[in-house]
């Protein structure tokens, strides 16, 4: 469904991406690999329109995203669950949920959306009137998913949701992540973890300095020695 | 004894003055404070922008003798689409990370419109029209000065709005979202330049009110008044702690207060010594001032 073509993004004379083609399947879990500095954090950032690729192209079911900008891609259906989280850290739980429904104008559904969230994240009911950066690391990891739900994606991007959190909450994040994607909605995925992404993944691709340098199965990676050398330490 | 007993009420009664005086410069301390909030950068064009407001209501007032209530809108108005250019011109396309561009983008602006604002007037003051000029409250050994009392309370209903709009509107929560996270902000599809336009405007609206309440309770406007107000706009800024309300209504009536109270000890010529060093205090005991945190952005 999202297909990103030859796709180059520069930061001034430096090309982060140098022409990554890489595709999110319907209802699948899609895992982006790669060391730091490979371009994973630019790529998901030029899908999300927060930057403007110099070339290539990015569509979802054949509607072109490229140039629109980040405000009218949410609306498309792709919402991005940043890296660091980012909440805003002075509103409440409740407010940084309202504002990642901001692209939608269905007051009545929006509620109702608000109330599965609550249920799917108890915690952040108990905290709905909490200031965001007063939550601990998972639960500000948890409101950033939540709130990137509030905007009824068809696809879910997320960078690097493990980042910085203790292994029974990473455990936790990806066990929500796979309830996500069972409901229908499809995922891609930037990790470092190589492990978790190994067991969530559906297909994998792996990035370096700014290029796909394999993409397949689980399975496939699995097999490839250099991969389990470098990513897997074994 | 007994002129002790003067002293003391004629202090509080400089107080009082003060106080209620001051909510004209916690207006315009929200202001600067509300933009620096959205861009975090200042707007050193924004109380000449308000003055500028006031002047296009003395317009209406002067060619239409228009009621001094729809003086005080159109200068708001007026103000508010000023904010608007200064926007536009100052920062809508200067790049992000170009903080001294934009800042002397806005003093230029600053030191334009006090050259417009003479050149047309020929820098004579102009008589502003007050609303209650004539009433007066008796409180036993003090009173308060009806059109005083007018200005705090539209300065307390202008606030109350802004809060409003900022905590219980879908205006307000892009705004707040914008200055706390920009990036999150735009993730969540709130268009950011919108967003800051629109805070432009609000902000304007507010100055244009305090432009018109400060020129009504001196009596006259003139282009001596934009330097004043922007030098207090800032202290009320500093002091309160950059990007906070709360603290800019506080510091806002403390600087009116003390602006009297030092009138009243020291006389006229040393007042804003004083106010100025109230300035220094905050800087080096409370740089962050009153309300301000360690900006702490994840």
């Amino acid at each position: 469904m999202l297909r990103v073509e030859n796709l180059v993004t520069a930061y001034g004379k430096i090309k982060a991406l140098r022409g990554v083609t890489l595709e999110a399947r319907e209802g699948e879990v899609t895992c982006l690999l790669g060391p730091n500095g490979a371009g994973k954090t630019t790529t998901m950032f030029s899908i999300a329109g927060i930057l403007r690729p110099t070339s290539g192209d990015i569509t979802l079911d054949g509607e072109s995203l490229r140039g629109l900008g980040a405000a009218r891609v949410v609306g498309k259906g792709v919402a991005l669950v940043p890296e660091n989280r980012l909440v805003f850290p002075q509103m409440t739980v409740s407010d940084n949920l309202h504002a990642g429904a901001f692209s939608r104008r269905d007051d009545r559904k929006r509620q109702r959306d608000m109330e599965k969230i609550y249920q799917r994240f108890p915690v952040l009911r108990e905290r709905s009137r909490q200031p965001a950066g007063t939550l601990s690391g998972g639960e500000q990891q948890m409101l950033a998913i939540a709130r990137a739900l509030m905007a009824r994606p068809r696809i879910l991007l997320m960078d690097e949701p493990s980042i910085g959190l203790a292994p029974i909450i990473v455990a936790e994040i990806f066990r929500i992540i796979a309830e996500i994607n069972r409901e229908g909605v499809s995922i891609l995925l930037v990790e470092q973890n190589a492990r978790m992404a190994l067991k969530f993944a559906h297909r994998l691709y792996l990035i370096q300095q700014g290029e796909i340098t394999f993409s397949g199965t689980p399975d496939e990676l699995g097999q490839d020695e250099v991969i389990q050398r470098s990513y897997l330490g074994g | 004894m007994e002129d002790f007993w003067i002293e003391a009420i004629e202090l509080t009664q400089s107080v009082i003055d003060g106080l209620l005086f001051g909510s004209t410069y916690a207006l315009i301390g929200i202001g600067f404070t509300l933009i620096f909030g959205a861009m975090h950068k200042l707007n050193m064009t924004y109380a000449a922008a308000s003055i500028a407001g006031a002047y296009v209501g003395l317009v209406v007032f002067v060619f239409f003798s228009a009621h001094p209530l729809l003086v005080f809108a159109v200068s708001s108005l007026a103000s508010g689409l000023i904010g608007l250019l200064v926007y536009l011109i100052c920062f809508r396309f200067i790049p992000v990370n170009n903080h001294l561009a934009a800042l002397m983008a806005t003093v230029g602006a600053l030191f334009f419109i006090d050259e417009v604002i003479i050149h047309i007037t020929n820098a004579s003051p102009l008589a502003f029209p007050a609303l209650f000029g004539a009433a007066s409250f008796d409180l036993g050994a003090v009173w308060i000065r009806g059109d005083l009392l007018f200005v705090f309370a539209a300065s307390v209903a202008s606030t109350a709005a802004l809060l409003y709009v900022l905590y219980r509107t879908r205006l307000g929560l892009a705004t707040r979202a914008v200055s706390q996270q920009n990036v999150a902000a735009q993730l969540c599809g709130i268009d950011v330049h919108r967003t800051n336009a629109t805070t432009f405007v609000v902000a304007g609206l507010l100055g244009g009110i305090a432009g018109a309440m400060t020129a009504a309770s001196v009596g006259v406007l003139s282009p001596l008044l934009t330097l004043p107000i922007t030098v207090k706009g800032l202290i009320v800024t500093v002091v309160g702690g950059l990007g906070s309300i709360p603290g800019a209504i506080i510091a806002g009536l403390m600087v009116g207060a003390a602006e009297n109270v030092f009138l009243y000890l020291r006389g006229v010529n040393e007042r804003d010594i004083y106010v100025l060093l109230l300035l220094f205090v905050f800087l080096v005991f409370r740089p962050n001032g009153i309300f301000g945190k360690s900006i702490n952005r994840d």
